[in-house]
């Protein structure tokens, strides 16, 4: 019985899959949607404007929220009254995610982010999971 | 039949040209459009005019670099020739413009014309060798330098300049055609204060602009310059004719792809990187070295943002420069400015986390994948040149 899920979003499709998939299949689990901020981008200028912001959490936060607003929809929509936990981390999204793994039972995540800058510059991240995590990892497409 | 292939020649080059106007205007003028201070149309116009000032000015003697000194014999640039190095220029360029990924002209263009020389035996690697070391040491100047502004005086610049980006409405600064003299008028309700940043902003545009004439003019042209067919005014009138046509039509695009990761950053931000990035780039330029703008514009941008990120206790040559901090407070505290705190003074657990966004191996990643169109460009042309044989070589 699997009662801690990690599932990583960004605002891809493939991601709300993921999401859909892990309340359909562990419904009665404790989900937490983790979305990291910060990814590298075509010149930098996302982690920068991060790095330069007055209060760093709040700007973070700010780029989250809608991210955790569509999650939020999707737990709606799939008729669950389950909590959402959210979780905001930092910079590299492949080993924020790793990091964090290690308090949950499971991690499910999509195949890839959408757009050919995202897999140009950040990479597979699903990928970079499967390799390193220390829990197992369903990858969703 | 010479005649003809000259034209073709030209006609790429102007294809070249017109991917330069959609690749810089982004990085240039995206700050400034993004925060609605000039229109598209505006950033286009004066992208035409300062890219020209710096091709006429500055940028010949890049020109003379790649178009006679790369190559130790400058008729392997034969008409038909070219077309081809053009061609992967061009060509590059424009896949790097589709897909969103920024790309430094000048490495793509020295690449198709050294893939040029090394298939014919004429490349100078001399030459090549001082344009390398450049592009290797120029981005790692504009790191430090951007890092030492990031860590121990960006508040304080940010105290100086006061500007918000206006949401929706009439841009800040617009051209009003209504009277006998076009006049310019600035937003309603816009204080001194805001109508002076953005002049900045519209400023740093244009300084970018310029830099950027000096340094790509040479990219479109200096292989038909190389030819010694046509003198070097008319093509650069050319050239810049070329590039103004992409400023007005693929910028568009750029200007929503490329400037949209620029304007992630604080109008500040983008005002010292592009002073910085600018700076570098003409003073190569002036030595006649084809700069990278995209790669020196990124490591500065990296540079700012680690450097900002990493400061955390106070250093006691720091706190020597505290004079000059209460003077610049008192300036800035009968406007709405934001105080900047004093460094050290932070609170000190927000700032260890900032560091995390800058992890080597994603920043280097970044950075290696900017050299792809240039690749795309320098491979392409080196495996046509040496295996296809119509070139006479």
């Amino acid at each position: 019985m699997v009662s801690r899920v990690l599932v990583p979003i960004d605002d891809s499709k493939m991601s709300e899959r993921a999401l859909e998939y892990a309340l359909e299949v562990y419904p009665d689990a404790e989900i937490t949607v983790l979305h990291v901020v910060g990814k590298p981008s075509q010149m930098w200028g996302h982690a920068t404007g991060l790095a330069l912001a007055d209060d760093l959490e709040d700007a973070a936060a700010e780029h989250a929220e809608p991210i955790f607003d569509r999650a939020r929809e999707i737990v709606a929509d799939a008729g669950g009254d389950a909590e959402l936990e959210t979780r905001i981390e930092l910079g590299n999204p492949a080993r924020a995610i790793i990091d964090r793994a290690n308090d949950y039972e499971t991690v499910v995540i999509g195949t890839h982010s959408g757009s050919v800058v995202d897999r140009v510059f950040v990479g597979n991240i699903a990928e970079k999971v499967v390799q390193g995590s220390p829990v197992p990892v369903v990858v969703v497409r | 039949m010479p005649e003809v292939l000259l034209i073709v020649g030209i006609l790429v080059a102007i294809f070249v040209g017109f991917n330069i106007g959609g690749s810089t205007t982004g990085p240039a003028f995206g700050p400034a459009v993004g925060a609605n201070v000039i229109t598209k149309l505006m950033a286009a116009g004066l992208m035409s005019i300062f890219f020209f000032l710096g091709a006429i000015t500055i940028g010949p003697k890049v020109v003379n670099t790649l178009g006679q000194e790369l190559v130790r014999d400058s008729s392997i640039f034969t008409t038909r020739s070219n077309v081809a190095v053009l061609f992967f220029i061009g060509g590059a360029l424009f896949i790097g413009n589709y897909a969103g990924v920024p790309a430094s002209t000048s490495m793509t263009a020295v690449g198709a014309i050294a893939a040029l020389g090394l298939a014919t035996g004429e490349l100078d690697w001399a030459v090549m060798g001082e344009i390398v070391v450049w592009w290797i040491v120029a981005p790692i100047i504009g790191f430090w330098v951007a890092g030492v502004v990031g860590r121990y005086f960006y508040p304080r610049i940010n105290a100086w300049i006061a500007i918000e980006g206006n949401d929706g409405g009439r841009q800040m600064i617009t051209i009003d055609y209504s009277g006998f003299v076009p006049r310019l008028r600035f937003g309603e309700n816009a204080t001194r204060r805001e109508i002076s940043g953005a002049f900045a902003v519209v400023g740093i545009g244009c300084l970018m602009a310029f830099s950027s004439g000096t340094s790509n003019i040479a990219n479109a042209i200096a292989p038909i310059y190389g030819t010694g067919d046509v003198d070097m005014v008319p093509l650069i009138l050319i050239g810049s004719a070329a590039v103004t046509v992409g400023c007005f039509t693929i910028a568009r695009r750029t200007l929503d792809t490329l400037g949209n990761d620029i304007t992630n950053l604080p109008l500040t931000a983008a005002i010292v990187v592009a002073v910085v990035a600018s700076a570098i780039v003409i003073s190569l330029s002036i030595i006649g070295i084809p700069a990278s703008f995209v790669v020196v514009a990124t490591m500065s941008i990296i540079g700012l943002g680690w450097g900002r990120a990493t400061r955390t206790t106070t250093l006691s040559g720091v706190r020597a420069g505290e004079e000059t901090r209460v003077s610049v407070g008192a300036l800035t505290a009968e406007e709405e400015g934001e105080q900047s705190p004093e460094i050290g003074e932070e609170e000190p657990e927000d700032i260890p986390k900032a560091s995390d966004l800058f992890d080597p191996s994603t920043t280097a990643r970044v950075i290696l994948m900017q050299n792809v169109v240039p690749a795309i460009s320098t491979v392409g042309a080196y495996l046509t040149f040496r295996f296809i044989p119509i070139f006479g070589f």
